[in-house]
Formats: structure tokens, sequence, C-alpha cells
């Protein structure tokens, strides 16, 4: 019986844990996104230094979850986001507007992406 | 999976990626070019997250002991059905990350995990409930009996008349009529218990004493004297190099392989030096 009630215990802490970082991840990004769309509107009101300083903030952020990202999610896509990161950065630097906007347009979807893979739904189990 | 939704794949799109494809990720170009590659490539997801993981895991887990169930006794092998699918998966997941290193070593584990936890739960539960197990593993099916063929028996187990007669065979009879009973046994393997008259007789039924020799203990293995098993039969070394002496042999080194029962029955292979 002991036998039985560990491998229950398991099953519920995997389970557990699997929500948990689904949780997680959802609020990791929707933070991130919700910065990178304000220094957008930022941008557009041409504070191009309060845009970059608040990427640059998001993107250390990005970087310090690195090593839970990285054991999680797989890390293609952590990768992905990180380029995606420098190069809204770069861009941002150069104050290319249009080229900016659809750049971080793409880094939000591929934030919200991750997001959603994580999520318990019954559209991701099948 | 949700993840090519808010993008589109214009032909031109399309022919770009296969372009980067091929020139490798390494390529400089403009960063908003790079990162439109970037977006393409990430709507194909292929390693499941980890709670959809541990559902999918459920699931298929519980699919293939189905259909591993409904093909048969005869196609399981030696294995019961939960071993049998817990092999094939574990193996296959094992690999998976040991050798894509882009995949994180949990994507394995979770699954891995997942699959011994059920694994664990349904052999107590199987253990606890007869009902359980008839279900899970089946119950042994008798395709012989008192000589005769159960047709509907042998159907219901995809058993062939051909894989019959060699499973018979293999036992030693050649004649389903000299077999009481043939029982398929859950684990795949036929078990034959045949006439009372085919039965070879035993020592008890021919009132012959015979001498109980007991286990025999490997106490000289490949030169390399076993202290513990010498000790276990209640003998000491002066013991045993007595019984080399007596059998011409000067030392244990000489000594391929030395069994002793509890009634001291003694095999001795020597050592071929040579080799």
């Amino acid at each position: 019986m002991k036998r039985l009630w560990i491998a229950v215990a398991i099953l519920v802490l995997l389970l557990a844990g699997s929500l948990v970082n689904g949780y997680y991840v959802q609020s990791l990004t929707e933070r991130m996104t919700e910065r990178l769309e304000q220094a957008q509107d930022l941008a557009h009101q041409d504070q191009w230094d309060r845009a970059e300083q608040i990427t640059q903030q998001t993107y250390e952020d990005w970087e310090n979850h690195h090593f839970y990202l990285h054991t999680t999610l797989r890390h293609s896509d952590t990768d992905r986001i990180s380029t995606g990161f420098r190069s809204v950065l770069q861009l941002l630097d150069q104050e290319e507007d249009a080229q900016y906007a659809a750049a971080n347009a793409d880094l939000v979807a591929q934030l919200e992406l991750l997001a959603e893979m994580e999520q318990a739904s019954l559209v991701n189990v099948l | 999976m949700g993840s090519s939704q808010g993008y589109f794949f214009p032909p031109q799109a399309k022919l770009l990626e296969s372009a980067l494809d091929i020139l490798g990720d390494e390529i400089t170009c403009g960063p908003l070019v790079t990162s439109r590659f970037l977006s393409l490539s990430h709507s194909k997801k292929e390693v499941p997250a980890m709670f959809t993981g541990l559902i999918r895991t459920i699931i298929l887990y519980i699919v293939i002991i189905a259909g591993i169930r409904l093909m048969g006794k005869r196609q399981v092998g030696e294995l019961e059905p939960s071993e049998l699918v817990l092999s094939l998966i574990i193996a296959d997941l094992a690999s998976v990350p040991m050798q894509d290193y882009g995949i994180p070593l949990l994507t394995g584990l979770i699954p891995i995990l997942v699959l011994l936890s059920i694994t664990m739960i349904l052999s107590v539960l199987t253990v606890k409930s007869v009902k359980f197990r008839a279900v899970l593993c089946g119950k042994p099916s008798i395709v012989i009996r008192d000589g005769l063929v159960d047709q509907r028996e042998m159907a219901r187990n995809r058993l062939t008349v051909d894989e019959l007669l060699e499973e018979l065979r293999v036992k030693g009879y050649t004649d389903p009529a000299m077999v009481k009973y043939a029982i398929l046994e859950t684990s795949g393997q036929l078990s034959v218990l045949p006439y009372a008259n085919q039965k070879p007789p035993t020592a008890r039924q021919l009132k012959v004493s015979v001498e109980e020799g007991g286990l025999p203990l490997v106490v000289v293995s490949d030169g390399r004297l076993l202290e513990h098993n010498l000790k276990a039969l209640g003998r000491d070394r002066n013991w045993l190099d007595k019984q080399l002496a007596q059998r011409d042999c000067p030392s244990v080194e000489q000594v391929f392989l030395l069994l002793v029962d509890q009634s001291d029955g003694i095999y001795l292979a020597r050592k071929d030096m040579s080799i």
C-alpha cells in the first residue's frame, strides 16, 4: 500500500508542478508583454530612450529567468525569444519605427505562444 | 496546439524559410528578417509542454495497454501487457533527450516518472483486486480440454493451429489427444498438463528411495574461492584443500568450477590452463 501512495504522490506532485509551471510562465510572459507594449507606446511618442530602457529591463528580467526557462522549455524556443529581444533593442537603438513595431509585435506574440504552450488546456493535450 | 495562431504564411515567407534552412541559422541578415524567420520557425512546436506531456503520456499508456490486450495473449510473449508497454515506451522516451540536447531533460524525465508511477499503481491494484487483474492482464484460457481443442478460445486469443502444435511439440507432445489440459497463460506461454498415463513416473510412484542433495553452491568460480558459500555450507579451507587433494587438484587456482551441495556431493571442473 505504501508503494501505491508513493506513486500517487509522485503523480499528484507532477500534476501540481505542471500547473504551477503553467501559471508561472503565464504570469512571467504577461508581465513582459505588458512592458513591451508600454515600450512600443513610448516609441510612438518619440520617447525612444525610455522605450529602450524598459525593453532592456524586460530583457534582463528574461535573462534572469534563464535557468528556469532553460530547464522547463525547449531551448530553441527560449533562444528565439532571446534573439528577438536583441533584434528589438537594436531597432530601438536605430529608432526604426516601422521595423521596431513589427519586431516588437513578433516578440510579444512569441512570448504569448510560449505561455499558451504551457497552459493546462484540452487543445494543448489534443 | 495553438502555436501557429496569429501568424500569416504567404508563399514568399515559405520561400524565405526554405532559403534560410539551406543557408543555416547563422546567415547575416537584417534584424527584421531574422525576427520574421524566427517567428516562422516558432510555429513548429515538436515537444509538448509539462502539463500536456503528463496528460498525453497517461492517455497513450492507457491506449497502448488496451491495444496490446486486444491483440491477444500470443503477441504478448513473456511479459504482462503493462510491462511490455512500459519497456516499449521508456526506451523511446529516454532516447529523445539523450540525443537532442535542445530538449530539456525534464521533457524525458516527466513522462518516465508518470509511467513508472502508473505502473506502480496498477501493480498494487492488480495484487489487491482480482477483477482489476482480470481486466488488465486477462484470464488464462483453456485451449485443450480432455484432448479436445477449443476452437472458440483459440480464435479469441488469435492462436493458430500451427502455433498450438508448435508449442505442444516444444513441451514434448506431438498429439493433442495426449493432453488433458493446455492453458494459454496471461503471459502468452502455454502450460501443458498431460493425462496421468502420459506423465513420467516419479521416484515416489516407483517407490524408489532417492537422496535429497539440496541446493548446490558455487565454492570456486574460475580459480576464485567464494568463502561466503564455503561458510554457508559449514565447511572451511582445510576441508576444501583435502577434497581438492583427493581429486588430484593441487590448488584453488586450477579449478574452473566447484559446486558443493548440502550432502557434500561435489562437482569439479578443472581449469584449462592453456586458455
